[in-house]
């Protein structure tokens, strides 16, 4: 084991300039500060967690990717890397030829709007807002125009086999269609790069099979990255990577 | 234009959780904020409502009348102070030549003096009493509140400034004054100014409007002269206003002509004129407003703050998605001031309710209506909401500010 984590260690991250790769990280570190934002601490002398260690990777557009691990091995970290919600303590993360770290708060937050889809595993849809309204909000920021903004999510709920339920909140929905929601919503900007946050971690076998089979069929125009425990979405990822204290232990 | 649709659809965005988060009841701090600007206005409202009344209903009021001419050291929106405040000179030849234009339904000099009142010649009963003095026109109006068609049209004890004229030594009661005296018509009345005394008949009594700006203060009505032979002002034919009535609004320059230093006050501009003049009411509407916008502010900023509080993960989901600060600022300080803007609205309303209820209530006590509703009051609430709203979502905007991101993904 110690080999493998070696070898994957100093495995070298591919060419971030070949327009298929979509995600990039080389050589990432990410560290916290315990205590570091608590009113009394005193900074500097910290304590410090380092969640990733190293971490080399590249995720070519059209690929299906699934980040497993057991609870603490970083893969959460790792997702807001690559999400750029966060940036690395050393080395590279490179989303859509964009290095991360390079980037303003502001610009970040223009990357993700622009780049990323992100799918959460409770969903995170506004209960006052309709499915259509919740699949429409990426849009607003992006200054689309109202009947853009609907005939667009109106397009991606019947993709997701929701053009019925347009007009529901999402208390009116199951979990299932919860969540598939929250997919038309991440997609409905057509990002380059989708994330998915333990996206069948709220459903059962049958629903989860189902919004897999909607995650999978966008795979093929982008880049999916799945942070799971579930067996069921590593069986069917094109490539697993496997992340223990913070280092990748395999990548196939 | 992609700004002028982010723009707008971020306040739509806003509108739809507020209505939200109000139709299911699912946010509490919401619903205290709307109760809490609610509260403020409908005090402020209702404070306003009785300040306006308190500046409007002071001057001496008659039915038609569409001007008051005062001097101008003086207030047309003081009965008290015309005793003892500069006076108006040579009325009754002013009012012959304001008469004489066909444009001006009548005129009538006003004079107001406290007098003390005792029936018959029964001393030891004596009152105090406002006597206002008029020349009482053919057509009969309603002079302080009182009905003018019981005395006798004209002013025959003037005599072209002799005063030595036939005294008719009518006097006309409200209610309040011949239940004061316990007088009825047809009673003998013995009238004292200083050293001056004289006997007058009580030629009826009438029913007082209260809404009359003396409410229910006892009043007479008598002949000006011979008031003013009562009170010395017969020197200078002596008045403390003039009331013209008119369907023209081209007498005012010929009024103030007549009169070069008066003030020539209309009717429509005597509320704000009363208002304005006044302190009382000025420092309770000021009092008012301050005491909403502190309360408002202070409650719809912690309740709000709150809010953003228990929001924040929804919050973090917007700036994963590609939100930056700004539109979630945006969107929080749209929220904050809908919410009030809602508390404004609904304050307008309950506050109206509060005009109308003060005044059933101190109809009833006091005999006499103090609040006075204007639509204006509905715009300046509201507004006074709106701004609350503007002020408070300094704080709830900086905790958006302060919101991580990764809020959004935690799992708990």
């Amino acid at each position: 084991m110690a080999d493998s984590v070696s070898e994957q260690r100093s495995r070298p991250a591919a060419d971030a300039a070949d327009p298929a790769t979509a995600l990039r990280c080389e050589r990432v570190a990410r560290e916290y500060s315990r205590g570091r934002d608590s009113l009394f601490s005193r900074g500097g002398d910290a304590p410090t967690v380092r969640a990733l260690d190293g971490v080399s990777l590249s995720i070519a557009t059209g690929e299906f990717v699934a980040i497993a691990g057991p609870s603490g091995s970083g893969k959460s970290t790792l997702l807001h890397l690559l999400a750029a919600l966060d940036t690395p303590t050393t080395g590279d993360v490179t989303v859509a030829g964009t290095d991360v770290r390079s980037l303003s708060s502001r610009q970040r937050t223009t990357l993700r709007r622009d780049t990323i889809g992100i799918v959460f595993q409770h969903f995170h849809l506004l209960p006052a807002l309709s499915a259509r309204g919740n699949v429409a909000l990426p849009l607003i920021e992006r200054g689309v125009s109202k009947r853009d903004r609907r005939a667009r999510a109106d397009e991606l709920l019947e993709q997701v086999g929701l053009g019925d339920r347009a007009g529901h909140k999402p208390g009116e929905l199951s979990g299932g269609e919860q969540q598939r929601v929250a997919i038309a919503r991440a997609l409905v900007s057509d990002p380059a790069v989708l994330i998915a946050d333990e996206p069948t971690g709220e459903l059962d076998t049958e629903t989860g099979q189902r919004v897999l089979d909607y995650i999978e069929q966008t795979a093929s125009e982008r880049a999916v990255v799945v942070a799971t425990h579930d067996d069921h979405v590593i069986d069917r990822a094109d490539r697993v990577i496997r992340l223990r204290d913070g280092i990748v232990v395999s990548d196939a | 234009m992609p700004r002028r649709h982010r723009l707008l659809g971020i306040l739509g965005l806003a509108v739809r959780r507020v209505l939200g988060r109000l139709r299911t009841s699912s946010s509490k701090q919401v619903l205290l904020s709307v109760v809490g600007v609610a509260l403020a206005v409908t005090l402020m409202t209702t404070v306003s409502g009785i300040a306006l009344g308190m500046g409007a209903e002071n001057a001496i009021q008659s039915e038609d009348v569409d001007y008051w001419v005062v001097p101008e050291a003086s207030t047309a929106s003081s009965v008290a102070v015309s005793v003892g405040s500069p006076q108006l000179g040579n009325t009754h030849e002013i009012t012959a030549r304001l008469d004489q234009d066909e444009r001006v339904e009548y005129a009538t000099p006003v004079q107001t003096q406290l007098v003390r009142l005792a029936p018959g010649d029964n001393e030891s009963t004596d009152e105090f009493i406002l006597a206002a003095g008029i020349i009482p026109p053919e057509e009969p109006t309603t002079v302080v509140g009182v009905p003018t068609d019981a005395l006798e049209p004209g002013d025959p004890h003037y005599a072209n400034g002799t005063y030595e004229g036939p005294r008719t030594g009518e006097l006309v009661l409200n209610e309040a004054g011949a239940e004061l005296l316990g007088v009825s018509a047809g009673d003998e009345v013995t009238a004292e100014v200083g050293n001056s005394r004289a006997t007058f008949t009580v030629a009826d009594v009438r029913q007082g409007d209260v809404s009359s700006g003396v409410g229910p203060v006892p009043v007479a009505l008598v002949h000006l002269s011979e008031l003013q032979t009562m009170t010395g002002s017969t020197s200078g034919d002596l008045a403390d206003q003039l009331l013209v009535s008119t369907n023209t609004a081209g007498v005012k320059s010929d009024i103030e002509r007549l009169y070069p230093r008066t003030s020539v006050v209309t009717q429509t501009g005597l509320a704000v004129r009363g208002a304005s003049t006044s302190s009382l009411p000025l420092a309770m509407a000021a009092v008012s407003l301050t005491v909403a916008v502190l309360v408002g502010v202070l409650f719809v900023a912690t309740m709000m703050g709150l809010e953003v509080n228990a929001d924040r993960r929804n919050l973090a989901v917007l700036s994963a998605m590609g939100y930056r600060t700004g539109s979630q600022t945006l969107l929080v300080v749209a929220e904050t001031v809908i919410v009030a803007t809602i508390g404004g609205v609904v304050g307008v309303v309950t506050g109206i309710g509060g005009i109308f209820l003060t005044n059933a209530l101190t109809q009833e006590l006091l005999g006499v209506q103090v609040a006075l509703f204007d639509p204006i009051l509905v715009g300046y609430s509201v507004a006074v909401a709106a701004a609350i709203g503007l002020v408070s979502s300094v704080y709830p905007a900086w905790l958006t500010w302060r919101t991580p991101t990764l809020e959004a993904m935690s799992h708990d």
